[in-house]
């Protein structure tokens, strides 16, 4: 699949569509691996602290039968497979009227048990935060997790039970599954994981997903997680950290709306640790949850946490987006609130510039601009061969030593356009971040490009073929950025084009989560250029330059719609969070695409 | 979370003003009145006189005792009115007000129960948590002085005013079209937080429908607001301006701006 995910249109799959294709569930789940016997000709009774009590019979290691809550027996095929202790099994329940399964998570060691209970069509109705009330689509696989025991007539029941954890966050995984299919995953939240597709997609991207995190013991976890506002699928595995492998099951359909039901066993690697910054006190045991009763998730069956931009975004064409920006253009005066929310921890703007004349001339037959200024917010400069000046607003940061980080709208550009230029006064080497309105997706989403190029100045003598270039030495690096002392986040550079942004709840936990692609450049040793388009989500554009060596970032917004557009001010203090050591996944060299 | 699921009303003990101790001394003075009116006729004058006296003296020891009953009923309903914001149950709140009733916050005055009163805290203070009582914050805690609550019943028992301190968390939404915040709002936060302390200036009258105290009209005064949060050990004064804009041009905003010295008067 080469087209991203958060682009491409899943197709709205209705109850009945879902019910028919749902059938062959019946037979219990496919693996690729043997399935266990370790079930056949047992029986016991499942209790779940505020959940269903489930008597099981299994017949043998592929059916058995289920009694929910002292009801009628329902007779349904299965699959189970083992991972040291634990045994795992999953099945549907065939004709429910709600289509619905159980995925049992059996700890023989402390008979303590964990239940995934999974549906679909399940008509939730979902308020975004811009104020629509949405349904979910039917596709999208629900659960719920049950926490509870094998009862055993005489005995107590236990008084600890499996619990959230947040002793997982941070890690992250590579795995391979006895299908072929690879995956990285980030579990960098405790309600959220990023992963990469690294088979089953062309690019190198990753996304994020609402996820669970249940500790069975130090060792061993069960996670989650469902591709919400993509295909809706469901991915959930036991996992045991010292031998490195894991047991689990995918449910759901897949972007040509197939059904995928089977149960895997795979072996992977930890990647890396991030640091996770909660008190030490906290151990994430207890779920999430909002805050605020005006907040858009409602307690109930089912709840999650789960972002859905794309919910809220308003489709603008590029005609309908060039008419605000002929009526409203603002540059660096987008109001106090852009100041207090994403620069309040800004670098200080410098006036190295002023008195300077020069020329960045760009390459293969890139533009050619030439610079006059003299005040330290107003430029003049003109493209090659025009005659007529034009001035602009500008903002310039000194990045690192004699490293010039400025930015302007290009007058009376359409699309409306602004450029971000990285000026390297001792070496001559420039970048601009070539940054425009409009993508083939909306017209209110930006789209940008790096082109390199030299300086022609007074005392500068540029390379010939030296250049800034793309990098992935960001790769695998978490930083968090405070851009005030109320909003800071976590960028995890997941690929070579792609990152991840994570909100610290108050208390310092990782909480809701997107991505986006990028682009990374290299400008100095420890100073790159981040550009992301905040893609399928509300389109704004941060284009900042990365000092890892104060470790403090600058840079611009860029973005439009119905109000116009806007170039706006972006900084904040950071503090490395670690890195994931992931370089070997990537690159042309990986012949493994496409599978 | 214990109170959160209790099925109690907050506000049961208003709604049922005539029983209890309250109710009996009422009924006991009323019958007591009626045997001394009864006895009128067949007593000499001396005797009617020290009777008169009594009487006189009865009836202002009842209205003393009704006084101090209408007193402790303010606190309990201040109390509650401080429970229901310690607990985010701020649509309960409303409940607590005169129809007419209103309420002075951030240079702004919140008109009428079911419109400003419900806006400022359904709207406002839900989304921004606000009112929930904490500790003062290190070098704003109040002196001795500033900590005298009052509470003052008129003759006729029909109005009352009073003054508590306060010590809340206050916040305000951050207002961007950063993508990071509408996420933060996600999980309940995107909110810039503060610390402010003052008085609240309040008067109560007497519903009539019912005889319970309601809220006619709570200021809260500042004195002083800071950058604090619980479990910081420090904190530093802040500005937060004052509402810029009224309803309906800000959908959350008071019916009136007033100057911030004019909200010491009634606006």
């Amino acid at each position: 699949m080469n087209i991203p995910m958060h682009r491409f249109k899943y197709t709205k799959l209705t109850k009945e569509q879902i019910d028919k294709k749902l059938i062959p569930t019946a037979a219990g789940p496919e693996c690729a691996s043997e399935f266990s016997d370790i079930l056949s000709g047992k029986s016991f009774k499942i209790v779940t602290k505020d959940g269903p009590v489930l008597d099981y019979t299994f017949k043998n290691k592929n059916n058995l039968t289920l009694s929910e809550n002292g009801g009628s027996k329902v007779k349904t095929g299965y699959g189970a497979l083992t991972l040291k202790q634990m045994v795992f099994f999953s099945h549907m329940i065939p004709k429910s009227e709600t289509p619905r399964g159980y995925n049992v998570f059996v700890d023989l060691d402390t008979n303590l048990v964990t239940v995934f209970e999974v549906w679909l069509s399940s008509g939730r109705k979902y308020p975004t935060l811009g104020g629509k009330e949405i349904v979910v689509d039917d596709r999208e696989v629900q659960r719920q997790i049950y926490f509870g025991y094998i009862e055993v007539k005489g005995q107590e029941p236990p008084e600890k039970l499996h619990h959230l954890t947040n002793r997982i966050e941070g890690k992250g995984m590579y795995w391979k599954q006895d299908t072929g299919i690879e995956t990285l995953e980030f579990y960098a939240s405790v309600v959220s994981s990023n992963f990469v597709e690294l088979t089953r997609h062309a690019d190198d991207l990753s996304y994020c997903s609402p996820s669970d995190y249940v500790l069975i013991n130090d060792n061993m976890f069960i996670y989650d997680r469902t591709e919400c506002e993509f295909s809706g699928i469901f991915t959930l595995f036991v996992a045991d950290l010292f031998t490195e492998t894991q047991a689990g099951v995918r449910l759901g359909f897949n972007e040509k709306d197939e059904l995928e039901y089977y149960m895997f066993r795979g072996t992977g690697k930890v990647v890396g640790q991030l640091a996770y910054l909660e008190p030490f006190d906290d151990h994430g045991d207890e779920p999430m949850v909002v805050q605020a009763e005006s907040d858009p998730q409602s307690l109930g069956k089912g709840q999650r946490l789960v972002y859905r931009p794309v919910r809220d975004f308003q489709y603008m064409t590029d005609e309908e987006v060039h008419q605000a920006a002929l009526k409203k253009t603002t540059a660096f005066g987008g109001g106090m609130d852009a100041v207090q929310s994403m620069a309040g921890h800004n670098m200080p703007f410098t006036d190295m510039l002023v008195g300077k004349e020069f020329t960045l001339r760009y390459d293969s037959g890139g533009p050619v601009r030439h610079y006059r200024i003299t005040e330290k917010y107003k430029l003049k400069y003109k493209e090659d061969g025009e005659t007529k000046w034009h001035e602009e607003d500008y903002r310039a940061y000194e990045a690192d030593e004699k490293l010039i980080w400025f930015s302007h709208i290009l007058t009376d550009s359409k699309p409306r356009a602004s450029v971000q230029v990285a000026l390297d006064l001792i070496n001559g080497l420039t970048t601009c971040i070539h940054s425009q309105m409009g993508t083939k997706y909306f017209g209110n989403e930006t789209s940008y490009y790096a082109i390199f190029g030299v300086a022609e100045m007074e005392g500068l003598e540029a390379p010939q073929y030296v250049r800034h270039e793309f990098t992935d030495e960001l790769l695998g690096h978490a930083f968090s950025w405070s851009y005030t002392d109320q909003m800071t986040s976590m960028h995890l550079y997941t690929t070579p084009h792609s990152h991840s942004w994570t909100i610290f709840t108050e208390n310092q936990t990782m909480g809701a989560q997107w991505c986006a692609p990028c682009i990374y450049v290299k400008v100095r040793d420890g100073i790159y250029i981040l550009s992301v388009n905040e893609e399928a989500c509300n389109g704004h554009e941060m284009c900042v330059m990365i000092n890892t060596k104060i470790i403090h970032d600058c840079g611009f917004g860029f973005s439009g719609g119905e109000g116009g557009i806007n170039l706006s001010l972006t900084g904040a203090i950071g503090r490395h969070i670690g890195q994931f050591d992931v370089k070997e996944y990537f690159g042309s060299k990986v012949k493994r695409k496409g599978a | 979370m214990d109170i959160l699921k209790s099925t109690s009303k907050p506000c049961d003990i208003l709604e049922h003003p005539n029983t209890g101790r309250r109710s009996f001394m009422w009924k006991i003075g009323a019958a007591m009145s009626a045997v001394l009116a009864s006895a009128v006729p067949g007593m000499s004058r001396p005797r009617i006189d020290r009777d008169k006296g009594l009487t006189a003296q009865v009836d202002q020891l009842f209205n003393k005792l009704g006084i101090l009953e209408d007193e402790n009923a303010i606190r309990r309903l201040h109390q509650t009115y401080e429970n229901l914001l310690n607990n985010g149950r701020y649509k309960e709140v409303m409940n607590l007000f005169t129809d007419d009733g209103e309420v002075v916050f951030n240079g702004g005055v919140f008109k009428g129960k079911k419109r400003g009163v419900r806006r400022l805290y359904c709207d406002q203070f839900s989304s921004r948590l606000t009112g929930r009582k904490i500790e003062p914050a290190p070098g704003f805690r109040p002196g001795i002085e500033q900590q005298q609550d009052m509470v003052e019943v008129t003759a006729d028992r029909k109005s009352a005013r009073a003054r508590f301190t306060y010590s809340i968390q206050v916040g305000a939404p951050i207002i961007s079209d950063s993508i990071l915040v509408k996420m933060a709002r996600l999980q309940g936060q995107g909110i810039m937080k503060w610390w402010e302390g003052g008085t609240y200036e309040v008067s109560y009258v007497r519903d009539i429908k019912d005889s319970t105290w309601k809220i006619k009209r709570l200021e809260y005064r500042v004195q002083s607001k800071a950058d604090f949060r619980p479990g910081r050990s420090y904190a530093r004064p802040i500005f937060i301006p004052p509402f810029s804009k009224a309803y309906p041009e800000d959908q959350g905003g008071p019916d009136k701006l007033i100057h911030p010295a004019q909200g010491l008067r009634k606006a």
